[in-house]
């Protein structure tokens, strides 16, 4: 009997280094493989992902494997499907998030087609989430857990992923590597940037790719929320809603940046309160579960490790979804994504368009 | 599935195995005859012997004069010595061009580029659809101004042999220096120094059963070079630093044997080699040859196939334990669009197509029929993929 083959993505650090090696261990026909999705140059000598620095951890830990590695060259359909949609997105005055795409598009669509091209029936990845009775479920180590970032890809790919380390939490999967003798990467450091902005200064990228006049990196006013002009920023894409960096102060309360207008180049700051939003309308929702009915109550989390809240879908149209919060949630973001839940189940998620500031109500539903 | 225990080595244009006879005449170097060659002392005396005698058998194998033969660290060096030892050696006396193709290794591109960086004007030939240079583009583009020409003899991608010999003779005329990097050529075309015109000629010891680390770069009596490197008189100046013997000596092995062999070795790659290439083409008829209309080194196959990758299909064949390659790996290990393609106008979805198969010592005619066997099914899987998108 054929071992059952699986093609692992590796970016040469320790979550999915030791997901190789438990593959490894499980008896599969494992094969590594690092996605080349961009080029610094000469630009950045190392930085923590697809540099060549991360491509050689990945070789040596395979060579430690004994399973083949290969580099895999995504850099095309990547720059295409994540890195100018962040671009796009900011100059619109959104709040990109490239993983859900890189997720979606790159890795569980790309990769998955070259694990198509070698006969492999899996894709395994290092990402903190489970796959359940093929339901997208939340990594066992709630602080890692990364389904956030999983909720738009294809739900038939979930009937082929392996996501070993949901499973582990963090400490665990350290303590694996070095039972495996991955010391060359069992302590490197976490990654929290977004990989293709090595430095976490993404308006460098915007000011590198967007052109030189472009409305999104030119001076603005900075209003507040009844329209008077209270400052003037440097190019709106270098905001965020919920930012208080490069706010103007003396105001008698902490402000916020609550609204990007880009028609008008303007930031909206306002208090604490107006931050606040009670409603959330997101598009191109995908579901990885049955879809829940009209005036179905869901969990929902709008950004990255941010607390679930509880919300009712109040209009559910195409792949556009309405929610109405019970309780008023803090900096809606545009770009962002909206993920359900249902307990540790993942539903589904959407890009969020807009925050609503009231609660929308359930339409009467004819009898 | 993985035929570990049957695998087909069809990567010989990246390097070759070390041959019996070649380890066993180097092993001496290793053990009792360990000297430094510029050492005055017996143990140093028997080093030079060795390497004074590898100087002359490799001198003999290309046509040269001991001291014409620089052992260097491998083609790329050898390239780099040739393109820019000449061009800096020259640049003074007002010839500011570098004359080059666009399907030279990256070795000469990058020797090229710097000698750009240093104020030289580049100066590329154009080419055919089929990889051989274009002799007009020759006759134009080789003036008084040009310092350097260099033309690779046979290519490394897709196997074209260029008209060197004629080539050489027209620099001369036009009192350039010629180069050329036969790494691919040796033993696959003659190659004699007395007879033909080039003033520099570089060949690498690891495409031809020699081990890795070392090459030689042919030097016209006479020619005038700038070292890359500084320090030591040996070599004459040209490579400061104690050479390589047991490496050197591998060399001379290894040339003469390829030399010796040379006649019977080149009709029996390219009985398989066409046998593969029809046997290809009859189960995948719209298989592209790249260089199928021009004069081809005989080991040497390199084919693309509509709606398929080269990426992938590599990965699907050294997974069934076949070994090719792509087009140039770049230092990540992924694989770059080929340059060699590009200049010949292929399109860059056949380009990223490409599959070179080089044949050697390793390939017999079991393992045409492995690739026959495998190839035409992983090719047909990858379409099945394509045509699902």
């Amino acid at each position: 009997m054929a071992r059952e083959r699986v093609l692992v993505a590796m970016s040469g650090g320790v979550d999915s280094s030791v997901a190789a090696g438990i593959l490894v261990e499980q008896g599969y026909d494992v094969v590594g493989a690092t996605m080349k999705l961009f080029c610094h140059g000469e630009d950045v000598p190392d930085r923590p992902c697809c540099s060549l620095d991360s491509v050689n951890d990945a070789r040596r830990v395979c060579e430690q494997l004994g399973i083949p590695h290969y580099v895999l060259n995504l850099e095309t359909r990547f720059g295409h499907d994540v890195v100018d949609n962040f671009v796009d997105e900011y100059a619109r005055g959104r709040t990109p998030i490239p993983c859900v795409r890189c997720n979606t598009f790159t890795k569980f669509r790309d990769f998955l087609k070259k694990a198509d091209s070698i006969d492999a029936q899996w894709i395994a990845t290092g990402h903190y989430a489970r796959v359940i009775d093929g339901e997208l479920t939340r990594g066992i180590d709630e602080n890692k857990d990364q389904t956030y970032f999983l909720w738009g890809i294809d739900r038939a790919v979930l009937s082929r992923m392996i996501l070993p380390v949901g499973t582990l939490d963090k400490a665990q999967t350290r303590t694996r590597a070095h039972s495996m003798g991955l010391e060359v990467i069992a302590e490197k450091p976490e990654s929290q940037e977004i990989c293709f902005v090595p430095d976490g200064d993404y308006a460098r990228i915007l000011e590198q790719r967007l052109p030189a006049n472009a409305p999104a990196l030119a001076k603005g006013p900075i209003v507040n929320s009844s329209g008077a002009i209270v400052g003037e920023h440097n190019g709106f894409a270098r905001y965020t809603i919920g930012q208080r960096r490069g706010v103007p102060g003396g105001f008698s309360a902490p402000m916020y940046v609550i609204a990007i207008r880009p028609d008008e180049r303007a930031v909206v700051i306002g208090t604490r309160d107006e931050l606040l939003g009670s409603g959330i309308v997101a598009r191109e929702v995908n579901w990885l579960a049955d879809a829940p009915k009209l005036g179905d109550e869901v969990s929902v989390r709008i950004r990255h490790r941010a607390p679930l809240a509880r919300a009712q879908i109040v209009r559910l149209d195409g792949d556009e979804i309405e929610l109405a919060l019970d309780e008023p949630v803090a900096a809606i973001t545009p770009g962002q994504s909206v993920v359900f839940y249902d307990q540790q189940r993942v539903l589904g998620g959407g890009f969020i368009e807009a925050a609503k500031g009231q609660r929308a109500k359930l339409p009467v539903l004819a009898a | 599935m993985t035929t570990a225990a049957d695998p087909v080595y069809l990567d010989h244009a990246a390097t070759t195995p070390v041959r019996e006879e070649v380890f066993e005449a180097m092993k001496p170097f290793y053990g009792p005859r360990f000297g430094n060659p510029s050492s005055t002392h017996r143990w140093g005396r028997e080093a030079r012997a060795a390497l004074d005698e590898a100087r002359e058998r490799v001198g003999r194998c290309l046509g040269a004069r001991p001291d014409e033969i620089c052992f260097t660290s491998g083609g790329t060096e050898g390239d780099n010595l040739a393109i820019l030892g000449a061009w800096r050696a020259l640049k003074a006396k007002g010839r500011k061009a570098v004359l080059t193709t666009p399907i030279e290794h990256k070795a000469i591109l990058g020797a090229v580029h710097q000698a750009a960086r240093e104020g030289a004007e580049e100066r590329f030939l154009g080419m055919t659809a089929d990889g051989v240079i274009d002799r007009k583009s020759f006759d134009d583009l080789m003036d008084d101004a040009v310092a350097v020409c260099s033309t690779m003899w046979v290519n490394n991608e897709i196997g074209t042999i260029q008209p060197v010999p004629e080539m050489a003779t027209k620099a001369k005329e036009r009192g350039a220096f010629f180069h050329t990097d036969a790494v691919q050529a040796f033993g696959k075309v003659t190659i004699d120094a007395q007879k033909q015109a080039f003033d520099f000629l570089t060949i690498s010891g690891h495409k031809i059963g020699a081990p890795k680390g070392i090459g030689a770069l042919f030097i016209r009596r006479g020619t005038a070079i700038e070292p890359l490197m500084h320090g030591g008189t040996q070599d004459r100046g040209r490579r400061p630093g104690t050479e390589n013997v047991a490496a050197a000596v591998g060399l001379a092995r290894a040339a003469e044997l390829t030399l010796a062999e040379c006649e019977a070795n080149c009709a029996r790659l390219r009985s398989l080699r066409d046998r593969l290439e029809a046997g290809i083409l009859e189960r995948v008829p719209d298989a592209v040859v790249h260089g199928r209309g021009a004069e081809r080194a005989p080991h040497i196959l390199n084919l693309s196939v509509p709606g398929t990758d080269s990426e992938s299909l590599l990965m699907a064949l050294d997974l069934r334990g076949i070994a090719a390659s792509g087009g140039s790996a770049c230092q990540s290990g992924s694989i770059d669009p080929s340059h060699v393609l590009a200049a010949m106008g292929v399109r860059p979805d056949l380009a990223g197509a490409a599959i070179r198969m080089s044949l050697g010592s390793l390939t017999t005619d079991h393992s045409i029929d492995r690739v026959l066997e495998v190839f035409p099914s992983l090719v047909a899987k990858a379409r099945q993929l394509t045509a699902a998108e």
